[in-house]
């Protein structure tokens, strides 16, 4: 094998046919600025139609390509294959999620569990205009930089709980409470830490910070739910409303 | 094959079909919704990848003429007038209610209001943004809108659509058939009325902007059903596409703020080549102007060795530009550049569709029962489109495109569909699976892809633009011969939704072509070096619709100026 060339090992799995999961090696001629994604699709195209993998907007913005990517959950798109520093990878799905096939996962249970946090945001009636808040002001925290998040998943696929706790809500949706709760401007916020301050809530995070280590975006989500946990408290002593 | 009756169905899950969503709800949460997406909900599509961000009148030193005329001005006068205006003087309620209801919070200026930044071509700062990656925000909350309605929302993920069903007469849409890409089986939508929100086709060119699963489903349906399209020619390419050889990120859009914030362009021997093409307004000039120049650079040897020019931002600072565009820099950082530090190599990228269905200010298409929004529809950008004006359209679009589905499906019966029409459909589309041998789509994609960005690209000719659409009629036959290497596999088959889209954006490309053959001038995005500007004789839009199974009739009208008239325009006297 040349240096112009990497080696991909990839997961290929159809719980409809196959009684276990194999991988299928391919020798793939590296391009300039490949990313993960350029390999799999290079595959695809070129040597075997029948790979699956999920993808849209290429430039990590969407979410849809996180992949286990040696070792680890990473954007497949902003995965350059020389950061990786081998010239050997390997991809698999992302952990944590049913397989649809090959490395389509279906994020259901993901999305589920976003949905039981009630993501949506309910504005104070009162409130008619978008109100005048000064960038230099408090009043946001860090609300801001943590609503940036694609909802990929990967802080999903890297959390020991979530591996061990099927009810366990996870980082994103945790994190995207924590956006809302904090944000003065919504309307159920009291209803929404309820929602949240269970034992398959904040109380199941045991501050590992493998959400943060994989994030694409650099989010901490376990920072949110330590302001969620500190919320809890003030609540159950009426200091929260 | 599953049967599903709905008062709605909507195709798309961009701006335009979740807000549409969101507004056919609100109107009569009693009301069925089917919306259907190629991708997952809120994620595929290009809504999400919105940058720079929205252009909408907040400033009472700014006005919605003021807006309108940049609007018109930028478009070439020939944008249907009625919808510039219908989307300035929408925009308002439309970031409004993002901010109010839907629970979006745009960046603020130090006085604590929405901040408005500058971008190209327009009077005014006027552009409201989530930092530099403002799409998440706006997509991601719609999403989370839709979640808090799935009562009647039902959300049908990676369904795309095949076809639309019509009535015998032909003049009314009654539905769609589409394809469960996970299963693999169809699904019969009987709905009184349809909405497509899919967006355009500009994926069909070598360098392009949008996201991998945009390749204009939406427009080759409402080709394929007889609706009435109108100024296919105008095709935008954005000046400033990030370069990285064949890896799919290359031309990704760097997006316009980096212009408006002081950004500039050199070729490869360092001049600032603005200067030759726009001097008054140099970078900040419109998108058409700025893409061409830096193509005729190119094309003139004064390139850089990839075949690029230069976007520098070094100058203004690299604390600054960390700032302001942390997803521009993390971005360039992928292809081990530091924008912030160093001239970063762009090209003109493929990257919008001013030319679509045409649409009346409701939405309402030619045919029936058949409302289009967003980039799938034609007239609000005329010739060129702003920057900042696209995810306003989808936004302010897909809010009246539900407005109206909600009123017609409030009044509409559902009728019946035709079986013998579903199964014309299912035999288009499943034929794939038969033959155990037969042609490679993947390269016929390609050669599409070269075929388009040579022969109907930035710079246009008749000789090019014959030879490209006998071309296309020949690889339209060669791709019907297109067979799915796994005939058992219809699960999650990429390679068969391959075929699929090659289909689609051959139909749309034959459109294209077609229509930049006809435009015999220069305007706006589209370019001829054989035609000069003829404001005399070409304050026209040509309208095109299907004759038979695949011929394309073609008419031309005068513009629709309801509020600056012709006589205006001529004295103007605008040239490209």
């Amino acid at each position: 094998m040349s240096s112009q060339e990497i080696k991909a090992r990839i997961f290929r799995y159809d719980p409809e046919q196959d009684v276990e999961p194999r991988f299928d090696v391919y020798t793939i001629p590296v391009i300039k600025n490949m990313a993960i994604l350029d390999v799999v699709f290079h595959v695809q195209n070129y040597i075997d139609k029948s790979l699956a993998f999920r993808c849209s907007c290429r430039i990590g913005m969407c979410g849809s390509c996180a992949m286990y990517i040696n070792g680890k959950p990473r954007l497949a798109c902003r995965t350059q294959v020389s950061s990786l520093g081998t010239s050997e990878v390997t991809i698999m799905p992302l952990p944590n999620l049913p397989i649809i096939r090959d490395l389509a996962t279906d994020m259901e249970p993901f999305f589920e569990k976003w949905k039981k946090i009630k993501p949506y945001y309910v504005g104070k009636p009162e409130l008619k205009d978008p109100v005048v808040i000064r960038p230099d002001s408090d009043e946001r925290e860090f609300i801001d930089q943590m609503l940036d998040c694609i909802t990929c998943g990967c802080c999903y696929g890297a959390c020991s709980m979530v591996a061990t706790n099927e009810d366990y809500l996870g980082p994103a949706a945790l994190n995207r409470a924590y956006t809302l709760v904090a944000d003065k401007r919504d309307s159920i916020r009291v209803e929404r830490l309820k929602a949240v301050g269970r034992s398959y809530g904040v109380w199941r995070c045991h501050d590992q910070f493998n959400c943060a280590e994989v994030c694409p975006k650099n989010l901490v989500p376990t920072k949110s739910i330590q302001q969620l946990k500190k919320r809890c408290v003030m609540q159950k002593f009426g200091v929260f409303k | 094959m599953e049967e599903i009756k709905t008062d709605v169905l909507i195709l798309g899950s961009g701006g335009a079909g979740l807000f549409a969503a969101l507004h056919v709800y609100d109107n009569n949460p009693g009301l069925d919704v089917i919306l259907a997406t190629k991708g997952l909900i809120g994620k595929c599509g290009c809504s999400r990848m919105v940058q720079g961000g929205m252009n909408v009148v907040l400033n009472s030193a700014d006005s919605v003429d003021k807006h309108f005329m940049d609007t018109i001005k930028g478009g070439g006068y020939i944008n249907d007038q009625e919808l510039a205006y219908t989307l300035v003087s929408d925009a308002p309620k439309a970031v409004h209610e993002l901010e109010v209801k839907v629970g979006c919070f745009f960046d603020r200026a130090e006085n604590g209001e929405i901040h408005q930044k500058a971008f190209a071509g327009q009077s005014f700062d006027r552009t409201v943004h989530v930092a530099d990656l403002s799409g998440i925000q706006i997509i991601a909350r719609l999403t989370d809108q839709v979640f808090r309605r799935q009562d009647r929302i039902k959300v049908l993920e990676e369904t795309r659509g095949l076809d639309l069903l019509t009535t015998a007469e032909g003049d009314r849409v009654v539905g769609a058939v589409l394809a469960d890409m996970r299963t693999g089986e169809l699904i019969v939508v009987n709905a009184k009325v349809v909405i497509v929100a899919t967006g355009g086709a500009s994926s069909m060119y070598k360098i392009s902007a949008p996201s991998v699963d945009k390749t204009g489903d939406g427009m080759a349906m409402c080709f394929r059903a007889g609706a009435e399209f109108c100024d296919m020619e105008m095709m935008q390419f954005h000046p400033t596409g990030l370069l990285a050889g064949q890896s799919r990120l290359s031309g990704s859009v760097l997006e316009e703020g980096l212009r408006g914030a002081g950004g500039y362009l050199i070729n490869g021997l360092g001049e600032r080549f603005m200067e030759r093409y726009d001097p008054e307004r140099m970078e900040r000039s419109t998108r058409d102007r700025v893409a061409r120049a830096g193509y005729m650079e190119i094309m003139a040897g004064r390139g850089t060795e990839s075949g690029g020019v230069y976007l520098v931002m070094g100058h203004l600072g690299s604390e600054f530009v960390e700032k302001k565009f942390p997803g521009m820099c993390d971005r360039v950082r992928d292809v081990g550049k530091e924008l912030s530090k160093e001239p970063v190599e762009i090209s003109p990228t493929s990257h919008f569709m001013m030319g679509g269905v045409k649409i009346d200010r409701d939405c309402q298409a030619s045919l029936k029962g058949l409302v289009v929004a967003g980039e799938d529809s034609s007239g609000v950008h005329g010739a060129n489109r702003l920057g900042g004006n696209g995810i306003g359209e989808s936004v302010t679009f897909g809010r009246r495109a539900g407005d109206t589905a909600a009123a017609l499906a409030e009044q509409e019966l559902l009728r019946p569909f035709r079986q013998e029409q579903v199964e014309e459909i299912k035999q288009r589309w499943l034929k794939f699976f038969k033959p155990t041998t037969g042609v490679d789509i993947y390269p016929i994609r390609d050669e599409i892809k070269n075929l388009m960005w040579e022969k109907v690209g930035v710079v246009r000719e008749a000789k090019k633009l014959q030879e490209a659409i006998s071309r296309l009629n020949g690889m339209y036959e060669e791709a019907q011969k297109a067979y799915v290497t796994n005939r058992t596999l219809r699960r999650f088959n990429m390679e068969w939704n391959e075929i699929m889209n090659t289909i689609n954006w051959i139909t749309v490309a034959r459109m294209v072509a077609n229509s930049a053959l006809l435009r015999k001038e220069s305007r706006g995005s589209h370019y001829r070096s054989d035609c000069k500007t003829d404001n005399e004789n070409w304050l026209k839009n040509i309208y095109m619709k299907k004759k038979g199974e695949f011929e394309i009739e073609t008419d031309i009208r005068p513009i629709i100026s309801t509020r600056f008239s012709m006589e205006e325009i001529r004295k103007l006297n605008v040239q490209y």
